[in-house]
């Protein structure tokens, strides 16, 4: 590891204040932050004086944030650094499927540059961790894999990543399983799956071979499920069951679980408690198409909830920015969190957790021994951050700038 | 002003069909353009042989946008950040905050003005229709900012300043008050929920028109009131539209209503409004039912967008770039495809598109204005889904440039 060093001038907060009538504003103040061997060793007032022979980078005044987490990307199915286009219109899902089939082979031979382009836009962003969903079907075998793995272990000192072997044809036509067995001794980490009602016609065997995959390999588990109502609501009840008996606690996700915000209220309080008990997650991408899970009362419930940019500018979506930070944006636009402690609080969806500062206004980060990873923001506190979506002026991943400059 | 040629642009030819007639792509070709006296003269592919020449370095050519609902004269931005208190009472916590607030801003007022016009016209804008405060707290001075921010940008964009009885026309007797700002520089009469608000739709909307009939002026009403309620209140505002002979020349801000009405309900509703040409302004939310644009438009009611506020005491969020706005309507409306995309360009410029829905290209023409933007994409469809960045805009042939205002202090 190189020498320690300094980042001087960053702006922390450090509480909040009330005003006469009783509204909440955010302090911050400038501090020294020292960095040895990736972590924060020192967090100084500025008025501390660096010893003159230790190095420095001046951060400017700039605020400081914890990095993000993009917990949902198809990093193989992106035409980023390909020349424009739109999607072709369908009339249902097996279409899409159908088209995606088709333009997978000639898509192949990019995939390496493809995923490359949307790591750098992530990373531009500020998130410094990936979990990608990628590809595992009849037609693409494990190629799209190579390529994504190939993209990611180039970027493995800028941020940290996990990939999802995901069946996006359907776990139970022929030969999936076998090719998913592959990918999992292949360098992907975790067992993905999709739409046990919806594309594989059979929720409990869906789930029981990803359960099955995933114990085989000793490994999490992330599916995909749009399948909307109650029968999307019966299939991550059916889960948490095979989760519970399996006892793989802390290690199972659903991803965008549009069926939790469909059912009424008491249903939504019991799979809430359910989840959280098995310390399971659930990934939204924020759509604004779609019912979204009630987030609020999953997060109540211990739930953990993050937050993806799902894959886009590919053959599903021509939409999309690869910023989380916008997708927090969306997120306390959608739910009027308007305030300032409203807004502040709506930054743990996209970091895995972590605020700068807990309900209670007290410092929670960064603290000394913290990994030294840190997005600095052209705005004034965490607040402004989310409501405005602020740029970003540099990141730091471990003690190291991975993105901007300083 | 001296003749200029715009060269290398990039304008947008047609369409590309696939086998089963879809749209497949948009083709463009590189054209060099002639500006003259604010006018496009001439429309070449020869290499221009005279002197004076700007490089559009193969940049899209788009028609310039149009902001048609905002409040410049009530906004935090260029200031210093500040969040918004939570809404005890709903509306009317902000309406109380107002008491304070607008007095307190008017000292900046102008100069907060100056700096939401600049952002706009970075972003591309050259027409903006923004609501001012005429209330009882703030009189005629907020529009007195307003008038003056916006004619110091009269050389870049046209604009219309819509007379916003924010606080109730009727209901904090403001009936004097809009009168008297439809003299002293607002363009179009306001209103805000004849029936939430004033408490008496028939009364207010009457005065509404009334005002608006008195000064030849169109209007211009906030209708927030939902299903039955605000298409009650369309309705009456489609009557009176008629009495004034206002055809053509009254909006609806916002109209959630519309967002309500479904199946024969809402085409009914449609040809009412339709009848008396009577528009629509959306922000196009995300946090409530969207009204159902394509619908609208497919009926022939001309629907735009705009911001409300990019940040205010009302709401901390907004950008004020209207190409972001238009990909956020594309994807709330699965406008996905290329044709689709193609055409979400035209509820932010006054229904102008380079090509019409047979894909010839209907714009630019020799003739029309010089007003216009190059931006960094290949083709409009591109622009809208990637938000592709605004490089250059022009207001009759003139490059719009910065008037750099001072930092506002807190």
């Amino acid at each position: 590891m190189t020498a320690p060093y300094w980042i001087k001038n960053v702006r922390l907060e450090t509480g909040y204040i009330q005003d006469e009538e009783g509204n909440y504003e955010t302090k911050t103040e400038l501090f020294h932050l020292k960095i040895q061997d990736k972590k924060f060793v020192e967090v100084k007032n500025s008025s501390y004086l660096i010893p003159a022979e230790e190095e420095t980078i001046d951060a400017k005044s700039f605020l400081a944030m914890p990095t993000f987490k993009e917990m949902h990307n198809h990093l193989d199915k992106t035409y980023l650094s390909l020349d424009w286009k739109a999607c072709t219109p369908v009339k249902n899902l097996a279409e899409r499927l159908q088209l995606e089939a088709m333009e997978l082979d000639e898509l192949a031979p990019t995939t390496e540059q493809r995923a490359s382009k949307m790591i750098e836009l992530l990373l531009s962003h500020g998130s410094t961790h990936i979990r990608t969903h990628v590809n595992i079907d009849p037609y693409i075998g494990l190629k799209n894999l190579e390529g994504v793995r190939a993209a990611l272990e180039n970027y493995s000192d800028k941020l940290s990543y996990e990939i999802v072997a995901f069946p996006q044809h359907g776990l139970l036509r022929e030969n999936v399983i076998p090719l998913m067995k592959e990918a999992m001794e292949s360098g992907a980490h975790i067992v993905g799956g999709l739409d046990p009602a919806g594309i594989d016609k059979n929720i409990e065997k869906s789930l029981y071979e990803v359960m099955d995959i995933a114990a085989e390999y000793d490994a999490g588990i992330d599916i995909h499920l749009h399948d909307s109502g109650h029968v999307g609501y019966y299939t991550v009840d059916k889960l948490t069951e095979m989760v519970e008996e399996a006892k793989w606690h802390n290690r199972v996700a659903v991803s965008h679980a549009f069926s939790l915000g469909d059912v009424p209220l008491p249903q939504q309080e019991d799979i809430a408690a359910k989840l959280g008990y098995l310390g399971m997650s659930i990934m939204s991408t924020i759509p604004i198409t779609k019912t979204l899970p009630p987030i609020e009362l999953l997060d109540r419930n211990g739930v953990n909830v993050y937050l993806g940019c799902d894959g886009f500018y590919d053959s599903w979506s021509p939409f999309g920015t690869g910023d989380v930070l916008e997708k927090v944006t969306r997120y306390s636009e959608i739910y009027r969190k308007s305030d300032e402690r409203g807004l502040a609080h709506s930054l743990k969806y996209g970091t895995g957790g972590q605020t700068p500062l807990n309900e209670d206004g007290e410092v929670i980060w960064p603290l000394e021994g913290d990994e030294a990873s840190l997005v600095l923001v052209n705005a004034s506190c965490v607040s402004e951050a989310v409501a405005r979506t602020s740029k970003r002026e540099a990141v730091i991943y471990k003690g190291k700038v991975v993105s901007g400059q300083l | 002003m001296t003749a200029f040629w715009l060269t290398n642009v990039r304008l947008e030819k047609g369409f590309l069909y696939d086998k089963s007639e879809q749209v497949s792509s948009t083709y463009t070709e590189i054209c060099h353009l002639k500006i003259e006296s604010g006018k496009i003269t001439e429309i070449s592919q020869e290499e221009p042989s005279e002197e004076k020449q700007v490089d559009a370095n193969g940049h899209l050519l788009l028609p310039s946008l149009r902001e048609m609902h905002i409040h410049i004269d009530k906004t935090y931005y260029g200031g210093p950040w500040k969040a918004c208190n939570p809404p005890i009472k709903g509306i009317f916590t902000r309406l109380e905050e107002e008491k304070e607030l607008l007095p307190k801003l008017l000292p900046t007022a102008q100069v907060r003005a100056e700096k939401m016009i600049e952002l706009l016209l970075e972003n591309g804008h050259t027409h903006i229709r923004t609501h001012c405060n005429v209330d009882p707290i703030i009189g005629l001075k907020n529009l007195e900012a307003t008038v003056n921010a916006l004619s110091k940008y009269e050389d870049v964009l046209t604009y219309d300043i819509v007379a916003f009885p924010q606080h109730g026309l009727l209901k904090s007797d403001s009936v004097q008050l809009v009168r008297d700002a439809m003299k002293n520089g607002a363009t179009l009469v306001g209103g805000v929920d004849p029936g939430t608000v004033d408490r008496n739709i028939e009364k207010s909307l009457y005065t509404i028109f009334e005002i608006a009939a008195e000064n030849s002026r169109g209007v211009d009403i906030h209708l927030h009131d939902p299903n039955t309620l605000g298409a009650f209140t369309f309705e009456r505002m489609a009557h009176y539209t008629k009495e004034a002979g206002l055809k053509g020349r009254a909006t609806i801000s916002h109209g959630i209503a519309l967002g309500d009405l479904q199946g024969e309900d809402l085409a009914n509703m449609a040809n009412l409004l339709k009848e008396q040409e009577i528009d629509v302004s959306t922000t196009v939310p995300i946090n409530r039912t969207t009204i159902p644009i394509p619908t609208l438009d497919k009926v022939g009611i001309s629907v735009s967008v705009g911001h409300d506020s990019i940040t205010d005491h009302w709401s901390p969020f907004g950008t004020g770039n209207t190409i972001k706005k238009l990909s956020i309507l594309a994807e709330r409306f699965r406008m996905v495809d290329e044709y689709s995309l193609s055409r979400a360009l035209k509820y932010g410029t006054g229904g102008v598109t380079p090509l019409n829905d047979a894909g010839e290209r209907v714009w630019p023409k020799v003739g029309d204005d010089a007003t216009m933007m190059l931006v960094d994409a290949t083709c409009s469809a591109e622009a809208i889904a990637r938000r592709s960045t605004v490089q250059s805009l022009y207001s009759k042939g003139n490059k719009v440039e910065s008037k750099h205002i001072d930092t506002v202090q807190a």
